[in-house]
């Protein structure tokens, strides 16, 4: 049993293989190779996607969608940008799609009526995390459902923009090469959806 | 800059995403503006606004959503590589397994893998998936994560014809843990000797299945080539080591379909040491219907 043990605990220790070794066995359809792949990314990946959508249906299909394209598509794969900005890509543009067809239809998920209404389990665990204090509870749930009116506010592309540079941190240049437009569409965007905010949160101080 | 300039340029200050120029103005007229410097907190603020705002998925959705994407891409990866794989995994697990502690039939396993929507086969709807554990780790929140792999089975139709039911069958035919299906699936092929593929296979089982009658079924199927060279060649090997008399009484039937002066060599050397008595009586029947003496060696 103990030398089971240590042989297990060393091989998760060991550092990452190498990504591109891990791109090229994939390639050569290793199917233990897609899925470690797909663990080296994929929590951040429904992270992006929850926070973007605040659904957990939309949220889902991104993921399925995202990495069955990877899967798909890994052949074609030429190591020319990183595999990171490849899959981001992706990721974006489905989010993209998913706000704009969800303007279309007017839909708005997991909407918070009311800044004081009770909000549903999108705000999970930062939101607790925040609430600790209890002095703050109703000031955050209410700072919360604000927030969300004011992101609901945007438009999917401004939406997206904010997401990527607030919650993701990535440079607007990158932004923009993921959007297949300028960083200064980016930038203007970006500035735009802030304002919108700003407007919309009011004498927030 | 004038103190609306400043206000607007705020958000991008904050990001660092102004030109270095302008971010150089910006800081001036804020060591020099109270009221600005005032804006520029309460932007600060509703960052961290926006942070603890953040949505997050509850924590056992990456699970779920891995389970679903692992168990689509490992039902259709592209069709050299399904079948490479589905042999090489019931390889592994024959090994892996003990005998009869799952009861997951070889056919039920491959055709999770096999690309049977190419095939033109039927398909039933599947059943509940049968899940073996992949991995296991501790959950950060102090939970247990599991992987596991979950084998949908399936009830596909199709002919016998059909070169992926043959080997979907001979398959089955050498699932080691699994006697009745390994029954059962040479029954289904034993007509089809003719074929190399199954013959190599009715031949293998019949030599060597530890399941009497899994033998008897596979030499049952052989009986049709008794006068192809390999299986003319494997039946002394029957008649010496098999230790069950309906397998050795079955093998002498098939040895003297083609009566030649090598088998009688072998039948007399059988008179004298085959224990079963009625095994003995078959033995001597043949060679007098040969005219040869049954005391001669
Ligand atoms: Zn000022």
């Amino acid at each position: 049993m103990a030398q089971e043990a240590a042989a297990v605990i060393p091989a998760r220790l060991a550092p990452r293989v190498d990504e591109h070794e891990l791109i090229r066995a994939v390639q050569r359809g290793d199917q233990n190779a897609f899925e470690a792949l797909v663990r080296s990314y994929d929590q951040n990946v429904l992270g992006m996607a929850f926070n973007l959508l605040r659904c957990e249906e939309d949220a889902r299909d991104v993921y399925q969608e995202a990495f069955l394209r990877v899967y798909r598509h890994i052949h074609s794969f030429r190591f020319d940008c990183s595999f990171h900005t490849w899959l981001y890509r992706i990721v974006t543009n489905l989010c993209l799609d998913c706000l704009r067809k969800r303007k279309i239809r007017k839909e708005e998920p997991a909407v918070v009526e009311t800044a004081e209404g009770p909000l549903d389990r999108t705000y999970s665990v930062e939101e607790e995390r925040a609430a600790a204090d209890p002095e703050r509870n109703l000031c955050n749930a209410q700072l919360a459902g604000r927030i969300h009116l004011a992101l609901a506010a945007l438009t999917p592309r401004e939406r997206t923009v904010f997401e990527l540079r607030h919650y993701q941190g990535l440079r607007l240049k990158a932004i923009g090469e993921m959007l297949n437009t300028s960083e200064e569409a980016a930038k203007n965007c970006l500035f735009r959806a802030t304002q919108k905010m700003r407007t919309v949160l009011g004498d927030f101080s | 800059m004038n103190c609306t300039e400043v206000l607007d340029a705020l958000a991008l200050y904050l990001y660092g995403e102004l030109p270095p120029r302008a971010e150089e103005e910006v800081e001036a007229h804020l060591h020099g503006c109270p009221a600005c410097r005032d804006a520029l907190d309460a932007q600060q603020r509703l960052h961290h606004a926006f942070d603890r705002a953040r949505a997050v998925p509850r924590p056992d959705l990456v699970a779920e959503c891995r389970g679903e994407l692992f168990r689509r891409t490992a039902a259709r990866p592209g069709w050299r590589q399904r079948l490479a794989r589905a042999w090489d995994l019931t390889r592994v697990r024959w090994v892996l397994r003990p005998a009869g502690a799952l009861a997951l039939v070889a056919v039920g396993f491959l055709s999770a893998r096999l690309p049977l929507r190419d095939s033109g086969l039927l398909r039933a709807p599947a059943e509940p998936p049968v899940a073996t554990v992949r991995w296991v780790e501790p959950d950060p929140s102090g939970g247990v994560r599991i992987a596991l792999d979950e084998t949908r089975r399936r009830v596909i139709r199709g002919s016998l014809e059909d070169r992926l039911i043959e080997k979907l069958l001979l398959e089955a035919a050498r699932d080691q843990a699994n006697a009745g299906l390994r029954v059962e699936s040479i029954d289904l092929l034993k007509d089809r000797s003719g074929n190399d593929d199954v013959r190599q296979a009715l031949l293998q089982a019949a030599t060597h299945d530890r399941n009497p009658g899994v033998r008897l079924k596979a030499l049952e199927g052989l009986k049709g080539m008794a006068s192809h060279p390999e299986v003319r060649a494997a039946l002394p090997g029957i008649l010496e080591r098999d230790d069950n008399e309906n397998v050795r009484i079955l093998a002498i039937d098939m040895l003297v379909q083609n009566r030649d002066e090598q088998i009688v060599g072998l039948l007399q050397g059988l008179v004298g040491q085959e224990e079963n008595s009625y095994v003995r009586m078959r033995v001597r029947s043949v060679l007098e219907e040969m005219k040869a003496s049954v005391g001669t060696f």
